[in-house]
C-alpha cells in the first residue's frame, strides 16, 4: 500500500531524511521502513538517489567501513535544501486540498 | 545460476556508459548488495532492469541552457502561409508562433501536409503565399534519410559540427555524448548504412541537436525506436525547451500531447 502513494514522493522523502542526517543506502532504507513506509527496494531506492546526485541536489562520498567494504554515503547540497524547502511547500499546499477533497477531518 | 556483475555491466556499457563509470557503478553495485547482506539479484532485481534505471538516472544532467539573447523571444513566426503543387492546395493560410523554451506539436490526418508544413519551417520547400520568419540556428530531424550510408556516426558528427564553426574534436565529443543521452554508443568503425532503421534515426535526432540549435524541427523522429529510446526522446524534448531552445514536432503520439505547450491542427485535406 504505502508503495503505490510514495511513487513521486521517495525523492522529497529522501531529501527529508537526509537533512536530517547524511546517511548511505540501507541506512536509508531502514529510515524509510521504521518511518512506516514500508519496504524500499534496492532497485527503487539506489536510482533515486543516483538521479538526485545527477541533478546536483545530493553530494556522495565513499567511505571505509569498520565491518566490510566502503559505503557511500550521501548527502545534501545547498541545492538540495533549496529544493526540498520549495517541494515541502508544494507538497504542504497539495495534501492540504487533498484532505479537503476527500473529506479527512483533522490531520497534522 | 546468472551472472549478475558481468550482466549489469553489460546493459550499462549498452546503455553508453564509458568504462570507468562502469566499474564503478558495479563496484557500488556489489558493495550497497554487502551491506544488505544478500546477492545481488535480491536487493536490485534482474541486472539488465537496474542497469536500465540506473542509466536513465543518471542521464538526468541538465543541459547548460542557451546563452539568453535579448533581442527576440520568438523563434519561428509563420503568417498566413499557404503551399499549393499544381492545383492542389496542401496547406491554407497557417499562421503560428513558437517562443524560445516553448514547445509546439502539430497534428493532423494523414495528408493534411504536416511534413510539407515542417519543411517550409525549415526553408527547403517556399510556401505560395505567406510570411516565415525563423531563428538563425536550426536543427530539422526528418522521418528519415537525411544521413550517408557510407560514412560512420562519428563521422557525421564531423561534418554536421563542421558547419557551425566547431572544432572538429568537439563535434564528435558532444554528439557522442547526445547519442548516450539515447542510450545509443555508437561503434567506432560501423557505417550508417549497417545501422538499424531506428539507430539511424537516433544519428538524425543527435545532428538535429549537434549544435544546439536555437530552434529544432522534428518530423515524427521516433520510426524504429524501442519503447526505451521513444521515452528518452521525450525526455530530451522536455530538457531542450526548458533549456530555451524553441521545439516544433509533428507527431502521431496523440498520447504524448500532454507534454508539449500547444497544439496546432491542421485541416484534413481537401477531397
Amino acid at each position: 500500500m504505502p508503495r503505490l502513494w510514495l511513487h513521486g514522493l521517495l525523492e522529497l522523502c529522501l531529501l527529508g531524511l537526509l537533512e536530517e542526517q547524511r546517511d548511505y543506502g540501507l541506512g536509508l532504507t531502514n529510515r524509510l521502513a521504521e518511518a512506516g513506509l514500508g519496504f524500499v527496494p534496492g532497485g527503487t531506492i539506489y536510482p533515486a538517489l543516483a538521479r538526485l546526485e545527477a541533478t546536483g541536489l545530493v553530494s556522495s562520498a565513499r567511505e571505509p567501513s569498520t565491518s566490510g567494504p566502503p559505503r557511500k554515503y550521501f548527502e545534501l547540497t545547498m541545492a538540495g535544501r533549496h529544493a526540498l524547502d520549495g517541494r515541502r511547500t508544494e507538497w504542504r499546499e497539495f495534501s492540504r486540498s487533498i484532505h479537503a477533497v476527500i473529506g479527512t477531518k483533522e490531520l497534522t | 545460476m546468472s551472472n549478475w556483475p558481468a550482466n549489469f555491466m553489460h546493459a550499462l556499457s549498452e546503455h553508453g556508459l564509458d568504462s570507468d563509470s562502469v566499474q564503478r557503478l558495479k563496484s557500488e553495485a556489489l558493495e550497497q548488495a554487502t551491506d544488505h547482506g544478500l546477492p545481488p539479484e535480491r536487493v536490485f532485481g534482474p541486472a539488465t532492469a537496474y542497469a536500465d534505471r540506473l542509466a536513465r538516472a543518471l542521464r538526468s544532467t541538465t543541459v547548460p541552457p542557451l546563452p539568453a539573447s535579448g533581442k527576440e523571444s520568438v523563434a519561428l513566426r509563420l503568417a498566413g502561409v499557404s503551399k499549393r503543387y499544381g492545383r492542389r492546395q496542401v496547406l491554407r493560410d497557417v499562421s503560428l508562433e513558437v517562443g524560445r523554451g516553448e514547445s509546439v506539436a502539430v497534428v493532423g490526418a494523414n495528408g493534411s501536409g504536416k511534413s510539407t508544413l515542417l519543411q517550409i519551417c525549415a526553408g527547403t520547400v517556399k510556401p505560395t503565399s505567406g510570411t516565415v520568419e525563423r531563428a538563425v540556428h536550426v536543427g530539422y530531424v526528418p522521418q528519415s534519410g537525411g544521413t550517408a550510408p557510407f560514412l560512420t556516426p562519428s563521422e557525421h558528427f564531423e561534418l554536421f559540427a563542421a558547419a557551425r564553426a566547431d572544432s572538429r574534436g568537439r563535434g564528435i565529443a558532444t554528439g557522442l555524448q547526445l547519442a548516450a543521452a539515447l542510450g545509443w554508443r555508437p561503434r567506432a568503425k560501423q557505417p550508417v548504412g549497417q545501422l538499424s532503421g531506428g539507430t539511424r534515426q537516433k544519428l538524425n535526432v543527435v545532428l538535429g541537436e549537434l549544435s544546439r540549435p536555437e530552434l529544432l524541427l522534428l518530423d515524427e523522429p521516433y520510426q524504429g525506436f524501442d519503447h526505451g529510446a521513444y521515452v528518452d526522446l521525450w525526455t530530451q524534448i522536455d530538457r531542450w525547451r526548458d533549456t530555451g531552445t524553441a521545439v516544433l514536432i509533428v507527431s502521431h503520439m496523440l498520447s504524448e500531447l500532454d507534454r508539449v505547450d500547444r497544439i496546432v491542427e491542421l485541416d484534413a485535406p481537401e477531397e
